[in-house]
């Protein structure tokens, strides 16, 4: 495929910032998507190993790790949302012809993930207390992960796919006869896939972590609060950390012993190798911790390293795009046409870094705090006017929408 | 040699790429739309609860929010980048064009959802967790930004139609796009069909509602909320009709089918009826019904009012400078966009395209029919089925003709000219226009649309289609 001819392919609106913006973007989100991703694959498979335990601890695992499940979803989905757009801002050429070259998996990856996620529900709504009764319909929790990991397969042959243009007439033309079916997954790395795939036991290690840390901070008397749990779930959280991250690793090293050539430079890269140091840094910082995991806000620290770790791995993955597009095929992502347009680009900094944040700030603290809490919680002044706040900002963006509208409406 | 950035075709024989966007783009609809009214209904509902001290209210908000987690959260929020996911590969240029026109208002969109999806789980979870005052502000918070998302994808949908002022055609800018006449019409009609769809989807769950006086109390709330909307959305309706550009108002009078204006007023009817039998007698609510009138609004209301507005728009797919067949139509000068008719018509299509086989470029006796099947399969297939079911299929628009020459001349006559309403301007040379009307007859010697030959009556300067509408 020329360069001429994926240029060609660009949209000729061009792009509203510079390029540079929407490839941060990208990383960032990504990295928070595949995080809630993890947690939600490891969520699940501890679930489903608790189900078939008798042991209350176990048990009471299951019952948080399957809300815990529930809401990951949820999140990865709307996380993802981000990623999404912005790949199809900077290499729409690469991601919509991989799309098309497989459309029926993309209109299955619809279906597939609604399937997953119904079938978690449906699970949760047969063993709405794991705690308190054995586990009915296992299958459906056995179900939803297979689902789960059937979209994932989906997204990676997508992302695969798009690295490699040299190949897609052969696709969509074998023998010069085209084949408009869209039906075929055509190429597919699964160490790359088991990397990613595995690495949610090391995050989800370090996800344990924090939600240990998170019990340990209730007020006293908290219905909840139950010493040897917390102890229980220690060696639990630093085992499954290291064993997800060996085993990462373990894939990642097969990975990138069986790049192909156009992209083998990247084994050996500095790209690599941050990636690689961070993860170890990542899965080796709770053990360096000892005794203070238990004290302060040090037993969240390692899950905020995890998620270092993972826009450090994201920053890569992205580098292996860029750099593979770029130097294979003459593809500069950063070279897109630039229809500058301030005040939509001012608009959503605006409403993600203000709005966003306060309103956020104002929801997640409430939340955080009100979980921690014996009884009725109550806020303090000070959050509450960070609430007031958020309503005014929602407000005032509302009427902004309308004034600027009419404005340029009646002009 | 230049190239149009046409990229590979997906064509799906069986229903058509076209209908399995318009299924998942319907469904979202009523997920999205229930999702935003209940949002901006439990804001009400909690206010209510407070105010009089109703907590049974509050515990409605709950059961209907655990409802919604399903019904909107989950099947909601995957058909929502679902439809991203299916115009990708059914028409990714027009999707292309309204994420390169509005990358930033969906990523703003993005954060209102976000705050929208936490603040769903913390409106049922949190209550009685957490005092009253901050659960009602958890609840406007959560109505502001469902409404929100709602602001924020009117305007790219009005852009679909066509951009809110044509100085955006000259100047550029998100502004010129986004904000119009449309926009507001669109967004007042879609804010009282959202309370309708909220109403009727809230009667599964009030239906279940055992305490007959809170039963018939909220059944009656829902009631009024349903009856005013879809009393107020029928009134908007013409107001948004009155907003559309000139060729929308004659493909409206010539080119909807005769049932779609029926299927709207018996569906508004029947629903007004509903909610006023329900509303009389709140015992008549229950989950089945409510599930069946659901179902009723899906089936008459939405579908035709989406496939309404994929047709109204024709012969474009966004912004009135993408076909539907993907090829940029008009120049746009605010944002440097250059019309293809001009490349195409110097160099053809088969020569122009990146995704066609070498053997397909120049067309000869032997491969002409094969190379029909490609244009066919990038200029037609978008809105014209190439099988006997689906949409409009191509087959039933040439009455069963099987005389190569006299479809030449008709694909000469009324799309080489892009004089035909409706239909894009698709500059055919000699060769490619006889390669497709090579395809045409040989498709029709196979339909069992029309099992007897026969021939159309085809002009010359045939600027009109011909006779045998599918439509």
């Amino acid at each position: 495929m020329e360069a001429a001819m994926l240029q060609a392919l660009r949209d000729p609106a061009g792009v509203p910032s510079h390029p540079v913006i929407f490839l941060v973007l990208g990383v960032l989100t990504w990295a928070l998507h595949i995080a809630a991703v993890q947690v939600m694959l490891g969520a699940s498979a501890l679930t489903l190993f608790g189900a078939f335990k008798q042991d209350a601890h176990w048990r009471r695992l299951a019952a948080a790790m399957l809300n815990t499940a529930k809401v990951a979803v949820s999140v990865a989905i709307v996380l993802g949302v981000a990623p999404l757009l912005f790949v199809q801002v900077i290499y729409d050429p690469f991601w919509y012809t991989s799309n098309v070259l497989s459309a029926r998996w993309v209109i299955a990856f619809i279906v597939l993930l609604i399937g997953g996620y119904l079938a978690l529900y449906a699970f949760y709504y047969r063993n709405p207390d794991m705690r308190a009764a054995s586990t009915r319909g296992a299958w459906h929790l056995v179900l939803s992960i297979v689902l789960m990991l059937v979209v994932g397969w989906i997204m990676h042959v997508l992302s695969v796919q798009m690295l490699l243009p040299e190949q897609w007439m052969q696709w969509y033309a074998p023998a010069g006869h085209i084949d408009p079916s869209g039906q075929q997954l055509h190429a597919y790395h699964p160490a790359r896939f088991a990397f990613f795939i595995l690495l949610s036991g090391a995050v989800t290690g370090l996800w344990l972590l924090g939600y240990r840390r998170y019990l340990m901070g209730r007020e006293d008397g908290h219905p909840a609060e139950d010493p040897t749990y917390i102890a229980w779930l220690k060696p639990l959280a630093l085992n499954l950390a290291l064993a997800g991250g060996v085993l990462a690793l373990a894939a990642g090293a097969v990975w990138m012993l069986s790049l192909p050539e156009k992209m083998a430079w990247f084994a050996t890269s500095a790209w690599m190798g941050a990636a690689l140091v961070a993860l170890l840094a990542a899965v080796s910082f709770p053990r360096l911790l000892g005794a203070r995991l238990d004290t302060g806000l040090w037993g969240y620290a390692p899950f905020a390293l995890g998620a270092v770790a993972l826009i450090v791995v994201a920053a890569a993955r992205e580098a292996l795009r860029f750099i593979t597009l770029l130097a294979a095929h003459g593809y500069d992502a950063l070279d897109y046409k630039l229809n500058l347009d301030w005040y939509s680009t001012v608009l959503f900094f605006v409403t993600f870094a203000v709005l966003g944040g306060v309103v956020l700030g104002y929801l997640l603290t409430v939340a955080w705090k009100a979980g921690q809490t014996k009884g009725v919680y109550v806020p303090s002044p000070g959050l509450t006017r960070l609430g007031q706040v958020g309503v005014l900002l929602l407000v005032v963006w509302i009427v902004q929408y309308f004034a600027v509208g009419f404005y340029v409406w009646a002009r | 040699m230049d190239y149009v950035g046409l990229y590979p075709v997906w064509y799906e024989p069986g229903i058509g790429s076209g209908w399995i966007v318009g299924l998942i783009a319907t469904v979202h609809v009523l997920f999205s739309h229930t999702a935003v009214g209940a949002a901006l209904f439990f804001a009400y509902l909690a206010h209510t609860a407070y105010r009089r001290d109703q907590p049974e209210l509050l515990d409605f908000i709950k059961r209907y929010g655990l409802f919604l987690l399903v019904f909107s959260y989950v099947l909601g929020s995957i058909t929502g980048p679902g439809i991203w996911y299916s115009t990708t590969v059914a028409s990714p240029r027009g999707i292309s064009a309204l994420i390169h026109s509005f990358v930033w208002k969906w990523a703003t969109e993005w954060v209102f959802f976000v705050i929208e999806v936490v603040g769903v789980y913390m409106i049922i979870y949190l209550v009685g967790k957490v005092d009253r005052a901050t659960h009602l502000r958890i609840s406007v918070i959560f109505g502001l930004a469902s409404y929100g998302t709602m602001l924020i994808i009117i305007g790219i949908l009005s852009f679909m139609m066509w951009p809110g002022k044509p100085e955006w055609f000259t100047e550029g800018g998100y502004l010129n796009g986004f904000y119009g006449a449309n926009t507001f019409a669109q967004l007042a009609l879609r804010t009282a069909f959202m309370f309708t769809m909220t109403a009727v989807v809230g009667g599964i769950v009030a239906g279940a509602i055992k305490d007959t006086a809170f039963k018939r109390e909220i059944t009656r709330k829902l009631a009024l909320l349903g009856m005013a909307s879809a009393v107020i959305g029928g009134l908007l309706f013409q107001w948004y009709m009155a907003t559309l550009p000139e060729t929308a108002e004659v493909i409206a009078q010539n080119r909807l089918p005769e049932w779609f204006s029926l299927s709207l007023v018996v569906a508004l009817s029947v629903i007004f009826a509903w909610f006023a039998a329900t509303w009389l007698r709140p015992g008549l609510l229950t989950p089945a019904l409510a599930s069946a009138m659901t179902l009723v609004v899906l089936v008459f209301g939405l579908w035709p009012e989406e496939t309404a507005r994929e047709s109204l728009r024709k012969p474009y797919v966004a912004g009135q400078y993408v076909y539907s067949n993907q090829v940029i139509a008009r120049d746009v000068p605010g944002l440097g966009i250059r019309s293809e008719i001009p490349l195409l018509e110097r160099q053809g299509f088969q020569h122009s395209q990146v995704f066609v086989p070498q053997r397909l470029k120049t067309v000869t006796a032997e491969n002409a029919a094969e190379v029909g099947h490609s244009l066919a399969l990038t200029t037609c297939s978008n809105c014209h089925s190439l099988s006997d079911t689906g949409m409009r299929p191509l087959a039933g628009y040439f009455g069963g003709n099987r005389d190569v020459a006299e479809i030449q001349v008709y694909l000469q006559g009324a799309l080489v000219t892009g004089n035909t309403l409706y239909m894009p301007h698709i500059p055919l040379n000699d060769a490619e226009a006889f390669a497709l009307a090579s395809f045409i007859a040989g498709m029709n010697r196979t339909s069992p649309l029309h099992p007897e030959p026969r021939r159309v009556a085809v002009n010359a300067t045939a600027a009109t289609p011909v006779t045998q509408s599918q439509e």
